[in-house]
């Protein structure tokens, strides 16, 4: 009845508009205009497959960096990052500034923004979400490490109802983009912070009605294995340039499918609007684009990686006395020329066209290039080529000298080392049988091993006992949240961790490097700097790079205003997608 | 009688304990715990992990912990699921009844088919019918189910007609409770035939060797000498005393009921305690796979139990006073 009477209430706002025009322009052509004409796009549902259940609905305590799909959805920030430029846009702040030490920021809250219950959103708001929640010792959050530089935390203060001052210990370039972190609703959450029951709140056993948000889209059911619904929020602030209540999209559907292959099926099937597509499936989907009405995207690489790293750590285990590294591998290892070795071998395209059916990139440098703006594609390529490779090996010493078809040293040490990977994910485990084909054919001994992926991270961060190990870290568009990798006192900083004094020079380069770019707020200023970095790793090769995925996504064609982009993927602009008139 | 239910369950209390020891102690000693996908994360701080560690008692002694964990069972709580969020029996009876349905309806599919069938078998020994089921029965419990499953998938997407996986449809909120039924239930086909058709295959040779094995008896002869008729003789006298193995063999079924099969839930993506439990052991989820193992424990009881009760009943030789 009521999308009825919508349609008929625009029927006729339709027909009048034409009517003028018609009058206006007598002999133009109806078809066109019917297009420029603002008709309701309003309705209609798009259907998704997830991989997996939501952890949590609280974006505070969800055991991720990253906000996983559907959250991202309920919550938003002040600030919200541009799907297809990367630049920082207004959300809930409707402009801010900055003084002149870049120390201190003041937001502006938009004053038309409504929690989904009806509770206007304030400052109040703002301040609880930092001071209450971020920075509450008794909630663990992996927000706070962001908004914590050297030890210390942020002020952030009220000034007015909708006014909010920042003041920060240091100047921290990141930081409009990190305010994108999702705000909480204060009315909603006090009274858990209060009786200390936060760190339980809003789990996925809550009743969906519970769950308040800013965002364009409500919780409207959750069954644990099955389907996440969303419905458009009501009274969400936002509206499009034409001044159309947003988002259009009644409804969102997740259908929970574990197996990649049934979310193929059932794409094909119709009963999904939307669908990722693997190496092995573009060639079975392409070709039915026209048949079964849909699209496939490619948006070029995506950002997880995998990469080798040769563990470079010249101390001694404690509770042994002994090395943790062999002091003879050690010294291959350190040895600049047996990693460009390394790094020349990797044969890459044909990683790409084995595990990826050629949906995939090599991958070079430190920054993907999706990662846009700190992207250096100029840093050093090492192409395939076995011969090069071997003449490097020879040149530092290490020869075939028995004739057996390994290498040994220049004291004559077989070289002869651990391969490890870990076990979850087969594309992973492909990509290291093939680096393993790669380093034998260089006439190195590889023993290969595929860990469980909690015992590789005990070797890799615990006890460092360990040779060569093939690994990826998901990958952003902000280098400075890489830094516990790069700089050398870090714990992630593989080849050697938690080191005091950097051990290399490029190493104390890099420490540089990261300290002041982090205090450039001058993106143009902060550029070079990262250049630079990415520049030095593939020099030094500490971490040799192996291929990237591509994202490929096929989407049936029944979505308007789709703007897809190497960054955001088909729907980063949801709330302004609408489902075509003949689809609702 | 009851006495001796009442031993079994007392011998139960020891072994169930121990059962739980042993696997809290094999999921500790195993390296590293669940926080180890957030170690490898750039962006989070070992205080954080520390945090969470203290929040969730990991920090402490192993036995205190496992103490701990014992003294919240007293009170019928049992944990909290770190990887959902969630205390444990949340997540499990969220669950429960979705692979409970699974199974008892291959479990019904399957002693529904496989009994008849292995009488037909053993009756009509080597004519062409019994070869022709053996060889079936051969190919089925040599197909592994999961390439079945995937099979019947792809078969299922080209015919048409039936759901490619889950249980309930996109619009299944909209439906009244008989539309409900009739969707979960075609949902249900498919997967009910991949978990159902190796267990018949197992069953029905099963029943048909015990029935040939009776059929040979003297008994039989003297009651085919006594002039009973043939249906009398199978049906009343040889089934009766064929099928106490069976039972058995039901009382481990029984307590296979909620454990859910992980491989085929997951190619179905159906939303059952199957692949719970598998994401649970391979993210060390501890509590989760505590209460886990806790319950297919109790049912392996419960289920023998079963069975030990049904046996005395079924074949009144049977005496455990």
């Amino acid at each position: 009845m009521k999308r009825n009477n919508r349609n008929i209430l625009n029927f006729k706002d339709t027909a009048k508009k034409l009517l003028i025009l018609l009058v206006v322009f007598l002999c133009v052509d109806h078809l066109s205009f019917a297009q420029e004409t603002t008709f309701d796009k309003h309705g209609g549902q798009l259907v998704f497959t997830a991989t997996s259940d939501p952890r949590s609905f609280n974006p505070i305590i969800a055991k991720e960096s990253s906000s996983s799909g559907v959250v991202g959805y309920l919550f938003e920030g002040l600030t919200k990052i541009d799907g297809i430029t990367l630049e920082v846009l207004p959300s809930l702040a409707k402009s801010w500034e900055i003084s002149r030490d870049g120390l201190t920021w003041i937001f502006h809250l938009r004053d038309d923004v409504l929690w989904s219950d009806g509770v206007p959103f304030s400052a109040d708001d703002v301040v609880f979400t930092f001071n209450d929640l971020i920075y509450n010792d008794a909630i663990p959050s992996s927000a706070r490490d962001i908004f914590t530089i050297d030890g210390k935390i942020f002020k952030v203060e009220k000034v007015d109802a909708h006014t909010v001052k920042f003041v920060l210990p240091i100047r921290f370039a990141p930081f409009l983009r990190s305010m994108a972190t999702g705000i909480m609703p204060k009315h909603a959450l006090k009274s858990s912070v209060d009786d200390r029951t936060f760190n339980f709140k809003w789990g996925i056993d809550t009743p969906v009605s519970e769950i308040v948000g800013t965002g364009p889209y409500l919780l409207e059911l959750y069954q644990p294995g099955q389907r996440i619904i969303l419905r458009a929020n009501p009274l969400y602030w936002e509206k499009s340039d034409q001044g159309e209540r947003l988002p259009f999209i009644d409804r969102i559907v997740f259908l929970i499918v574990q197996n990649q292959d049934v979310s193929l099926l059932k794409f094909l099937e119709g009963e999904t609007d939307s669908c990722r597509v693997r190496g092995t499936d573009y060639a079975l989907l392409k070709p039915l684009e026209k048949e079964k009405n849909f699209t496939v995207y490619d948006l070029g690489s995506e950002s997880g990686n995998s990469f080798i790293v040769f563990n470079q750590n010249p101390r001694l285990n404690p509770k042994t006395g002994k090395p943790f590294v062999d002091p003879v591998k050690l010294s291959w290892f350190q040895n600049l020329e047996f990693r460009k070795a390394v790094a020349h071998v990797i044969d890459k395209k044909r990683i790409v066209e084995i595990t990826m059916n050629n949906l995939g990139y090599p991958q070079y440098g430190t920054m993907n290039p999706n990662s846009g703006l700190f992207y250096n594609p100029n840093v050093i390529k090492y192409e395939y080529d076995l011969k090069k490779a071997k003449q490097i090996l020879n040149s530092a010493g290490f020869i075939d000298r028995d004739g057996d078809g390994i290498l040994e040293d220049k004291e004559g040490n077989v070289v002869e080392f651990n391969f490890f990977t870990n076990s979850n994910g087969a594309e992973r485990i492909q990509i290291a049988s093939i680096v393993r084909h790669d380093l034998e054919e260089l006439g190195m001994r590889v023993n290969f091993l595929v860990l469980e992926f909690n015992n590789l991270v005990a070797k890799l961060i615990a006890n460092y006992e360990w040779d060569a190990i093939l690994i990826g870290l998901t990958g952003g568009i902000e280098p400075h949240f890489g830094k516990n990798v790069w700089v050398s006192d870090g714990q992630l900083h593989f080849w050697n961790p938690g080191q005091e004094k950097p051990a290399t020079k490029w190493e104390a380069r890099i420490d540089e490097i990261f300290s002041a770019a982090v205090q450039e707020l001058d993106d143009k200023k902060r550029k070079p700097l990262y250049d630079e970095w990415q520049m030095i790793v593939s020099q030094e090769l500490p971490v040799i790079y192996t291929v990237l995925g591509a994202g490929v996504s096929a989407v049936r064609n029944k979505f308007g205003n789709l703007k897809p982009s190497l960054h955001g993927g088909v729907f980063h602009n949801l709330e302004e997608i609408y489902v075509k008139e003949e689809y609702r | 009688m009851f006495k001796y239910i009442v031993k079994r369950i007392l011998i139960a209390i020891p072994l169930l304990l121990g059962m739980s020891l042993l696997t809290f102690v094999l999921m500790q000693v195993t390296p590293g715990n669940f926080f180890d996908t957030l170690k490898l994360d750039p962006q989070v701080s070992p205080e954080t992990i520390a945090h969470y560690e203290r929040l969730y008692n990991l920090d402490k002694p192993l036995f205190q912990q496992y103490f701990h964990w014992l003294k919240n069972l007293v009170h019928l709580d049992f944990g909290y699921s770190f990887h959902y969020n969630a205390p444990v029996s949340k997540i499990i009876s969220s669950r429960l009844f979705n692979t409970f349905i699974l199974s008892l309806s291959s479990m019904l599919v399957a002693w529904l088919v496989a009994i008849p069938l292995g009488i037909i078998m053993a009756v009509n020994r080597n004519r062409f019918i019994d070869k022709f089921l053996s060889f079936l029965s051969f190919v089925s419990l040599s197909v592994p189910g999961f390439f079945l499953a995937i099979l019947l998938l792809y078969f299922a997407s080209k015919v048409g007609g039936l759901p490619l996986g889950g249980m309930q449809s996109v619009n299944f909120d909209q439906m009244n409770f008989f539309e409900k039924a009739i969707d979960i239930a075609r949902h249900l086909v498919i997967p009910t035939i991949v978990i159902s058709i190796g267990s018949v295959a197992g069953l029905q040779r099963i029943m048909r060797g015990n029935l040939l094995e009776v059929l040979r008896k003297q008994y039989i002869l003297a009651a085919r000498a006594k002039g009973l008729p043939e249906n009398r003789v199978i049906y009343k006298h040889a089934l009766r005393n064929a099928i106490n193995p069976l039972i058995t063999i039901l009382g481990y079924h029984l307590s296979g009921l909620l454990s859910g099969a992980a491989l085929i839930e997951i190619i179905f993506s159906w939303p059952g305690l199957g692949t719970v439990m598998l994401t649970a052991v391979r993210a060390k989820d501890l509590y989760l796979v505590m209460a886990s193992m806790l319950m297919g424990g109790v049912l392996l009881f419960l289920g023998n139990l079963l069975a030990d009760i049904m046996l005395m009943w079924v074949d009144p030789r049977i005496r455990y006073d």
